[in-house]
C-alpha cells in the first residue's frame, strides 16, 4: 500500500470580498513508502497548499488525502513539517523548541535532552541551546525548525522550502545530513524547493507543477546511483528546469487576469 | 553575559536621566515655597510635608491607612486580574460568550465605574466589601478586553506546529493560546494595577471610612494641608513602587520578547 495517497485534490481559498482563489485543481499523486518526492513549481502555484493539506492543517475542497490507506482528518505526530516561515514558539529557547515534541510524547528529561543536543550539534547550532528565536538570524531559526522536526522521528517529513534562508555551503551540509538521515532512518518525504539541482540530487522523484490553479505538470523520475557522476545530476536538472520555466514565465506574464502575489 | 563599561555607563545615565525630571519638580516645589512665592497653607514645602510624615509614623496611625488602603488595592487587583481572565480567556474560546460578551464589555468600557458607588454602599455596605468590588469592578474591565484581544488571533502557524508536533487539540490552549497571548495580558493587568490604587482611594475619599483616601479628605476637612500632600506623596509612593514591581515581573516573565530587549 502506497505511504501517501493525493486522490483528485482540489484547494479552492474562500474569501471575503475578492473572487475565490483555486490554489490547486485536480492533483493526484502517490508516494510509496521511504520515496523522496520534490515539489518544484513557479511561486503562489499551490506547493505550500498541497504540503498543508497532507499536514491535514487544512482540508482539500474535494479530493481525499490518505496516509497508509487512511483519510486524513488532522494534523498528527506521524507527519513533521518545515514551514516556509518556521512558526518556531518565540517563548521556548532553541532548546525548548526542539524538545517541545519529545515531551509531548512523554519522553523522560535526561533522554529529550540528549536527543534534542543531537540535533542540535547537527544543525550547527550548538552553543545556541538557551537562547531565544527573535535572537537568531533566519537562517538559525530556520535550522531550529528542522531539528524540532527531526527530532520528533516522524514518518513522514513534510518540508516547505527547509533549506531557502541558508548560505550556499550551509544548504550543502545540510542536503547531504538529510539525505543521510533519509537513507538510514527510511523516512517518506516530501520536499518544496525552487532549487532544481536541490531537488534532483535528494530525490528519487521531482513533480514539477504547473502555474496557478496549480496541477501537475510532469513527474521526473530522479532516482540516481548515489555515484551518479554531476554530470548526470546537471544535465536531469537542466532538463527540468526547461520545463518549469515555461510555467515561471506563464506566472509573470505582463497582462495576466490573474492577480500576483504581493 | 556581561555588559561593558559603556553600556554600565549608559545604563547609569538612564536612570539618572529617568529621574531628572522628578528631581528637577521637587526642587522647584521646595525652592517656590522657601522664596515664599506661596502661601505656605496652600502649598507646604516638601521638606514640611516630609518633616510631618517623619512625626505621623510615630503615631501609627498613617501606617495603618496605608497598609489599609494598599490591601484594598492588591486584594482588588487580585481578583480583578483572576476575574478578567477568566472571562476574557472564556470569551475567546466560546462563541456564543463572546456573542454575549464583546457587546457588553464595549457598553461597560467608558462608563465612570465609580458611578456605581452608591449602589454597591447599599448592597455591600460602607466598609472593605463595598470598597473592594467597586474597585475589582472599576479594573476587570480592562483585563477582560486586554486578555480577550490577546487570545483570540493567534497566529495559526505557532497552532499547527505544536498539534504536529503531538499537542493535543485540547491542549493548546495552554500550552500556545496562552503563552502567546502572555504581552497582551499582563499590559492589561499593568493597566489595572493603577487603576486599583486610584479607585481604591477615591472609594475611601467617597465613603469615608479610614485608609489613605480617608485620611485626606479628613485632613482637608481640618485645613492641614501638609496632611493632604503628605497623601498624595504616599499615593505616588506606593503607586511607583507597585507599578515598578510588576514591570519588572513583566521583563523577568517576557526575556523572550523582542519588545522586551530593546533598551534605549
Ligand atoms: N489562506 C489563504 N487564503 C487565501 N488564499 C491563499 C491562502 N493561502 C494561499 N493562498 C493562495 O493560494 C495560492 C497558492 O499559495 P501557496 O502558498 O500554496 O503557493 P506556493 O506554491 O507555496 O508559493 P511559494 O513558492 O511562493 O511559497 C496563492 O495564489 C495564494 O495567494
Ligand atoms: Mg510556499
Amino acid at each position: 500500500m502506497p505511504h501517501i495517497e493525493i486522490v483528485g485534490i482540489t484547494k479552492v481559498y474562500e474569501q471575503p470580498a475578492a473572487p475565490p482563489i483555486v490554489a490547486l485543481d485536480g492533483v493526484d499523486l502517490t508516494v510509496e513508502h521511504d520515496q523522496f518526492v520534490s515539489l518544484v513549481g513557479p511561486s503562489g502555484c499551490g506547493k505550500s497548499t498541497l504540503l498543508h493539506l497532507v499536514g491535514g492543517f487544512i482540508s482539500p475542497s474535494t479530493g481525499e488525502i490518505r496516509i497508509d490507506g487512511r483519510p486524513v482528518t488532522g494534523p498528527g505526530p506521524d507527519r513533521g513539517i518545515v514551514f516556509q516561515n518556521f512558526a518556531l514558539f518565540p517563548w521556548l529557547t532553541v532548546r525548548g523548541n526542539v524538545e517541545y515534541g519529545l515531551a509531548e510524547k512523554g519522553i523522560p528529561r535526561r533522554e529529550r535532552r540528549k536527543v534534542a543536543q543531537h540535533f542540535i550539534d547537527m544543525v550547527k547550532l550548538t552553543g545556541f541551546e538557551e537562547v531565544y528565536p527573535h535572537r537568531l538570524s533566519g537562517g538559525m531559526q530556520q535550522r531550529v525548525a528542522l531539528a524540532r522536526m527531526l527530532a520528533c522521528d516522524p514518518q513522514i517529513l513534510l518540508m516547505d522550502e527547509p533549506f531557502g534562508a541558508l548560505d550556499a555551503q550551509t544548504r550543502l551540509i545540510l542536503q547531504e545530513e538529510l539525505k543521510e538521515i533519509w537513507r538510514q532512518a527510511r523516512k517518506t518525504v516530501l520536499f518544496v524547493t525552487h532549487d532544481v539541482r536541490e531537488a534532483v540530487f535528494l530525490s528519487q522523484r521531482v513533480v514539477v507543477m504547473t502555474a496557478r490553479p496549480g496541477r501537475i505538470k510532469e513527474i521526473v523520475d530522479t532516482d540516481l546511483p548515489a555515484d551518479a557522476p554531476r554530470l548526470a545530476v546537471d544535465a536531469l536538472a537542466e532538463d527540468i528546469w526547461a520545463t518549469l520555466r515555461e510555467e515561471v514565465l506563464k506566472a509573470v506574464v505582463p497582462g495576466d487576469r490573474r492577480e500576483q502575489a504581493p | 553575559m556581561h555588559a561593558t563599561p559603556v553600556l554600565r555607563r549608559a545604563l547609569g545615565l538612564g536612570v539618572l536621566k529617568r529621574w531628572a525630571s522628578v528631581i528637577a519638580l521637587f526642587a522647584l516645589w521646595e525652592g517656590v515655597c522657601r522664596a515664599r512665592l506661596v502661601d505656605p497653607f496652600l502649598l507646604p514645602a516638601l521638606s514640611e510635608v516630609l518633616r510631618r510624615g517623619a512625626g505621623e509614623l510615630w503615631s501609627g496611625e498613617l501606617v495603618a491607612f496605608t497598609a489599609l488602603t494598599l490591601y484594598r488595592t492588591l486584594a482588588a487587583f487580585v481578583l480583578a486580574g483572576a476575574i478578567g481572565i477568566a472571562i476574557g480567556v472564556s470569551m475567546s474560546l466560546s462563541a456564543p460568550l463572546r456573542w454575549f460578551g464583546e457587546p457588553v464589555v464595549s457598553f461597560a468600557f467608558p462608563i465612570p465605574k465609580i458611578a456605581l458607588m452608591p449602589i454597591f454602599v447599599l448592597w455591600f455596605g460602607v466598609f472593605d466589601l463595598s470598597k473592594i468590588v467597586m474597585t475589582t469592578v472599576a479594573a476587570v474591565v480592562t483585563v477582560i478586553s486586554a486578555t480577550h484581544l490577546g487570545t483570540r488571533h493567534i497566529d495559526k502557524y505557532l497552532l499547527w506546529s505544536a498539534q504536529s508536533l503531538g499537542t493535543h487539540r485540547r491542549a493548546l490552549f495552554w500550552k500556545i493560546v496562552i503563552p502567546a497571548a502572555l504581552p497582551a495580558i499582563l499590559t492589561g493587568l499593568q493597566i489595572a494595577l493603577p487603576m486599583c490604587l486610584i479607585v481604591s482611594i477615591v472609594t475611601e475619599m467617597i465613603t469615608g471610612g479610614r485608609g489613605l483616601g480617608g485620611y485626606m479628605i479628613y485632613a482637608s476637612r481640618f485645613a492641614e494641608s501638609d496632611k493632604v500632600f503628605l497623601g498624595i506623596f504616599l499615593t505616588a509612593l506606593i503607586g511607583y513602587v507597585l507599578t515598578e514591581g510588576l514591570a519588572m515581573a513583566r521583563r523577568r516573565l517576557l526575556a523572550w520578547h523582542p519588545e522586551e530587549t530593546v533598551m534605549v
